[in-house]
């Protein structure tokens, strides 16, 4: 469940955002920036989080009052293996340091619905965390970290899972939208695996940073999955990206090397949480993103 | 005579059909207020036929605040409500006291009959304490499974299905005027011993629970695949191995306390004992996840919603004719639409206004619907499916209209240009019912 330690909307301070140049973070920063709200941007460039020196680095960097948001990880593109893993988990080792030594006002964790075992059929915040690799469960792990970090000097935590985004600027290039523009716009042509059959939730990327303002500006905390609500076909979405390219654009099969999974959410907590925010349709967010891939 | 300690629903309702078939009564409480009330033919529950009931018997009938009076009965009920907390956990200290009071002044003889809800071993317990306190007054203690249903209490205590007797020696035939009072009742007296009689009333819940969990889910499944339940549920009223009688409309889970409690009191149970019970917790669950349809339904469309909008809302009562909202997904919903202001009506039961500031109760269904971006009918009570849709349509704002329990006209409704949205079958409105 989630509550709110303000009952109307107040800016933050200042929001310090850990991640700064990945996907979501670049986007926050923006979003941020054009709400008014002051912002500090921090990517590895800043300070290393799998180095012990980051936590000196960032704790002279930041004040009494900011809020956090710890949105760096090393994705699965970066590795799916233990280093990987172990890395991860360094970060968030010393992104815990780092709490122990400031003030924070706040802090929005950004953890993934990886956490989730493969067979939930409705995925809510309270169902099994029984992740199938690394990545999911790295950021159990970092859930804990920030748990009892948190509890422990009594500062608001908010954790938010977010399930598959996309958006122009993407910098990943996993298996979903994101790869079909790709695919799509190099090759003329869309592999899926099978017939693209899995349903997943897809969430437009500004969406993302919309909900983590919400979520700033109420001072919100608990554990959030942060989806729609609305499962479809990776082949529904690779229809409506070659539809944007082109019309010669082919979508074509591929033998599985793995079984059929969805992933569907139960949007209760979200709903009752922020009974007004609307997610942008799948249609509409893919005709942004390409638009603005295109320079549109 | 038969005596009662304890007059909430349960006793208050026992008490009143018992002396109408012709028995004395004797009902004891301590509140003097409640008694008066009683004693003046007005009750502080609302259940169809018992006014009547209770203006008819007044001559065999006397409630009293005095525990001396349960010294004149051969059978004393313990009739007492066991009230829950918000985690469904029982509170036994009413029944409690009121079991102290019955085996202090119970007559040589009599017999103390538990009517209450009660957790396992606990009438046991009660002839425990007896054998200790009143080791010489030859008292008899046994358990009667209760099976009130409110807004149907009368017609369930007047003509129950077949009484299920808690013993301390099953094979031992019943004290004579326990027997002549079950026997006036005309249905099977099953005698089993006292904790199987406990564990009954219990398992009967559960079964109830897993009925209502599984028509659910089925239910939702409808929604998502395109079939529709209310198709199907004449198909499995129609086995046997179901039952015309199975609860297998699909609702908004769990609601009114008692089947909550008893799921609650298994689960504390198997813990204590060490045996699985997870089917249980997914239960509890799935009603948490059930309860909330009708905000999901509300609000997860293609409405933009402010919080100058308005929800009117018919049915507070967390069922048809009944005053009680324990657990009802109506007040749920009143609080999780905040700041969306909402107006309702019901015919009986009472919104709390200074708990739900973003709410107003009013006096006519119609006035509920004025200006209303959305309707939702979260108690079906038989008068809204007699409301002028068409009325409702000229005076509501938005088109929506979510009736979980199938109360109004669905074609009727579609017909009138709403969006209809019920459990268990596709949304409707009509340019999809043109289109296909």
């Amino acid at each position: 469940m989630v509550e709110h330690g303000h009952s109307d909307s107040i800016a933050p301070s200042r929001v310090v955002v850990l991640g700064a140049s990945g996907f979501l973070g670049r986007d926050l920063v923006r979003r941020l920036e054009v709400h008014g709200i002051p912002v500090l941007g921090l990517s590895s460039a800043d300070a290393d989080l799998t180095d012990i020196s980051s936590v000196k680095t960032m704790s002279e960097l930041v004040k009494p009052g900011d809020a956090l948001v710890f949105a760096s990880a090393l994705t699965p593109d970066k590795g799916r293996d233990i280093r990987t893993m172990m890395r991860n988990m360094t970060m968030g080792e010393h992104v815990s340091a780092l709490l122990d030594k400031s003030d924070f006002s706040h802090v929005v964790y950004i953890s993934s619905d990886a956490v989730y075992a493969d067979d939930v059929a409705l995925a809510r915040e309270d169902s099994r965390c029984e992740p199938s690799n690394y990545y999911g469960l790295m950021h159990v792990v970092r859930e804990r970290m920030m748990l009892d970090t948190l509890a422990a000097q009594g500062t608001p935590l908010l954790i938010l899972r977010p399930t598959l985004l996309y958006g122009p600027e993407d910098t990943h290039n996993s298996y979903g939208p994101n790869r079909y523009f790709r695919m799509a716009a190099d090759d003329g042509k869309i592999t899926l695996f099978g017939q693209g059959e899995e349903k997943r939730d897809h969430v437009y990327i500004e969406d993302v940073s919309r909900l983590i303002t919400d979520v700033l500006e109420r001072k919100s905390t608990g554990t959030l999955n942060l989806a729609s609500g609305t499962s479809v076909p990776f082949m529904e979405a690779a229809n409506i990206v070659a539809g944007l390219v082109g019309p010669s654009v082919e979508i074509a099969g591929l033998p599985r090397q793995m079984p059929i999974t969805h992933r569907h959410f139960d949007t209760t907590a979200l709903v009752k949480a922020f009974p007004a925010f609307r997610f942008t349709p799948l249609a509409d967010g893919l005709k942004a993103t390409w638009e603005t891939k295109n320079g549109g | 005579m038969i005596g009662f300690a304890g007059l909430s629903h349960l006793g208050i309702v026992t008490s009143i059909t018992t002396a109408s078939k012709g028995h004395s009564v004797v009902a004891y409480d301590p509140d003097q207020s409640l008694c008066d009330m009683l004693s003046e033919g007005r009750t502080p529950i609302s259940e169809p036929g018992l006014i009547e009931l209770l203006t008819n018997s007044s001559g065999s009938l006397r409630f009293t605040p005095d525990p001396e009076a349960l010294g004149e009965c051969d059978v004393i009920y313990v009739s007492a409500d066991i009230s829950t907390d918000q985690d469904s956990r029982s509170d036994l200290s009413v029944v409690a006291g009121l079991v102290d009071a019955a085996v202090e002044h119970a007559q040589i003889g009599a017999t103390l009959v538990v009517l209450s809800q009660v957790p396992p071993r606990f009438t046991r317990s009660v002839a425990d304490i007896v054998a200790r306190r009143r080791p010489d007054a030859g008292l008899h203690v046994y358990y009667q499974v209760e099976t009130l249903i409110f807004g149907r209490a009368v017609e369930r205590a007047l003509r129950p299905e077949r009484y299920i007797v808690g013993c301390m020696d099953p094979t031992a035939a019943l004290p004579g005027p326990f027997e002549e009072l079950l026997s006036d009742f005309d249905c099977h007296i099953l005698r089993m011993r006292y904790e199987s009689a406990e564990l009954a009333k219990i398992s009967i819940n559960v079964m109830l629970a897993s009925s209502v969990a599984a028509a659910n889910t089925m239910a939702e499944l409808c929604e998502a695949i395109g079939a529709d339940w209310s198709e199907i549920v004449p198909s499995l009223r129609l086995d046997r191995r179901i039952g015309q009688h199975s609860y297998i409309n699909p609702g908004l889970g769990l609601s009114g306390g008692n089947l909550e409690r008893d799921l609650a009191s298994v689960i504390g149970m198997a813990y204590e004992y060490g045996t699985d019970v997870g089917v249980v917790s997914e239960w509890v669950s799935d009603s948490r996840y059930r309860r909330d349809w009708v905000l999901r339904a509300v609000l997860s469309g293609a409405i933009e919603w402010d919080s100058n909008d308005t929800v009117g809302l018919w049915g507070i009562a967390y069922k048809p004719d009944t005053d009680s909202t324990k657990h009802s997904p109506a007040i749920d919903l009143v609080m999780n639409l905040n700041p969306i202001q909402v107006r309702a009506y019901d015919p009986k039961a009472i919104l709390d206004a200074g708990s739900f500031p973003n709410a107003v109760q009013c006096d006519r269904a119609f006035d509920a619907c004025q200006d209303v971006k959305a309707l939702v009918v979260a108690t079906p009570w038989n008068e809204f499916s007699e409301v002028d849709l068409e009325r409702v349509r000229d005076v509501m704002d938005g088109d929506l209209i979510v009736d979980p329990f199938g109360a109004l006209n669905a074609d009727r409704c579609v017909e009138l240009g709403f969006k209809y949205l019920t459990l268990g079958s596709p949304a409707r409105k009509l340019e999809a019912v043109l289109h296909g």
